[in-house]
């Protein structure tokens, strides 16, 4: 199985990942079910976590099949502008049912803007995300070519033909060559997020781990908005250094060991903000007597095992790769 | 001085070696350790600006092991990083400027080690505590970004 083998596997998830955690939320607002609610909520932030390595994978095919003299380069791009759309709004809808997630475990509830929130952003990305998965069907497929998918092409060609910058992430890709800061300056961000998030992980899981016992677990807990705001900026400044310049990254593989590293680390991420008898918020006495379980000790030790697998695949990019 | 240390034999095998446990592992392990001890120190400066004011101070003493091994690991990696190109690196600006962060960021620490490990401290920590720790996050921020800036600016 290659890589556009695997994007052709995967890009199905988002798509109808949507549908099914939609279908979720949907049926859990109108049976007023709080846990579904929960639940559909898990769901979108899952798919927002594996929705990366659709795009990453969607990329790498594009190398792959380019030099067909059937395909149409332009046609990939249009397709690609479109997914990273895609990708964005639905990684602000997991960002936002992630927040909803840990205001839950917090305070019991989740404040109702947020739920209706995440909602209403998976609905956008559902239909982002239909329209990237289109345009990437008449790749192979011209024969279910729409009146919009020509649109989307006649829009594009009104720009001269030459014309660098009429794709979205062709023009990303000249601002990551040729500014003489945004590389290195996205750079920095990158260090610093990492150490940000880093040093919440740290906190969180010696916590868990038995340092600082006397503290109520939800004390650590309120940490985590710290770590993903890190997070965050890293996955903006990442997605910068993967859309500016691919080619460095799809002949890589650390880079895909670090993708598939933060996937385990994502889901490991969710178990922290919400599993685990360790948060619970009746056992927070605060006096020590509640100790977190054999189980959540070792998804702590995972946790920063993880994330520094993640840091050392990054990290090794130029070394055990070419890239840099 | 500079340009024997360039000369040592330790110094051309951090730039010559191809081996992936030279120059690579070192890089490595200094970014490792700049994840335990900037991070470390964000999380206990964050608590001095009033995250999770309630926590007593006296629970932050794990952070002080912890920040001492991530000042080890990043002292050793980083003298070794030095010594890969002394000449250049002794006499360049954004060096001198990161090594100045570096020790102004630690600086911070022995005040604010010495209040935590008092631990008589309620949940509002004076004026001044909160200024360390505000010139704590500032200067960190300040010798990550020189530091990932020397691979741009310094040949």
């Amino acid at each position: 199985m290659n890589l556009a083998h695997l994007h052709l596997v995967m890009n199905h998830v988002p798509t109808v990942g949507s549908v099914v955690a939609l279908g979720l939320l949907l049926l859990a607002f109108a049976r007023r079910n709080e846990h579904l609610k929960h639940v559909g909520l898990e769901v979108v932030f899952l798919i927002a976590v594996l929705t990366l390595p659709v795009y990453v994978s969607g990329v790498a095919a594009h190398r792959e099949i380019r030099d067909r003299p059937e395909v149409s380069e332009d046609v990939i791009k249009v397709h690609q502008d479109a997914a990273l759309v895609a990708f964005t709004v639905m990684e602000f809808a997991g960002f936002v049912a992630w927040v909803a997630l840990w205001q839950w475990r917090r305070r019991g509830r989740a404040a109702r803007g947020l739920v209706s929130g995440a909602t209403v952003l998976l609905v956008v990305a559902l239909v982002t995300m239909g329209r990237a998965a289109t345009l990437g069907g008449e790749i192979r497929h011209p024969e279910i070519r729409a009146a919009g998918a020509a649109l989307a092409l006649s829009a594009v060609e009104g720009a001269p033909a030459g014309d660098p910058e009429r794709f979205m992430t062709s023009a990303i890709g000249q601002v990551a060559v040729y500014s003489y800061w945004a590389w290195p300056a996205a750079e920095a961000v990158h260090f610093l997020g990492l150490a940000l998030s880093f040093g919440v992980l740290l906190a969180v899981n010696l916590r868990i781990l038995g340092v600082m016992k006397q503290v109520p677990f939800a004390d650590v807990h309120r940490l985590l908005p710290w770590g993903m705001l890190g997070f965050g900026a890293n996955l903006i400044t990442g997605m910068f250094f993967f859309v500016g310049q691919p080619g460095q990254y799809t002949a890589s593989t650390p880079f895909y060991l670090k993708v598939a590293f933060l996937v385990i680390a994502g889901a490991n991420f969710l178990y922290l903000t919400v599993f685990g008898k360790a948060w619970a918020r009746e056992g927070n006495h605060g006096d020590g007597r509640f100790d977190a379980s054999l189980a959540d000790k070792a998804m702590a030790i995972l946790s920063i095992a993880l994330w520094l697998a993640v840091l050392y695949a990054g990290r090794m990019l130029p070394f055990l790769g070419r890239s840099f | 001085m500079l340009s024997w240390l360039e000369s040592t034999s330790l110094a051309l095998w951090l730039r010559e070696s191809p081996s992936i446990w030279a120059l690579p592992t070192v890089l490595t392990l200094h970014t490792a350790g700049m994840a335990v001890l900037v991070g470390t120190s964000w999380m206990l400066d964050l608590r001095l600006l009033g995250v999770g004011r309630h926590v007593p101070l006296s629970a932050y003493r794990w952070v002080f092991p912890t920040l001492a091994v991530g000042l080890f690991v990043n002292l050793v990696t980083g003298v070794l990083l030095f010594i890969k190109n002394p000449t250049t690196w002794g006499t360049a600006m954004p060096f001198l400027v990161k090594m100045l962060l570096v020790v102004a960021s630690v600086a911070t620490l022995v005040p604010v080690r010495s209040l935590v490990l008092r631990s008589d401290e309620g949940p509002d920590v004076s004026r001044n505590v909160r200024l360390l720790a505000i010139a704590s996050i500032l200067a960190w921020t300040g010798a990550v970004t020189a530091g990932r800036l020397l691979a741009y600016l310094v040949p």
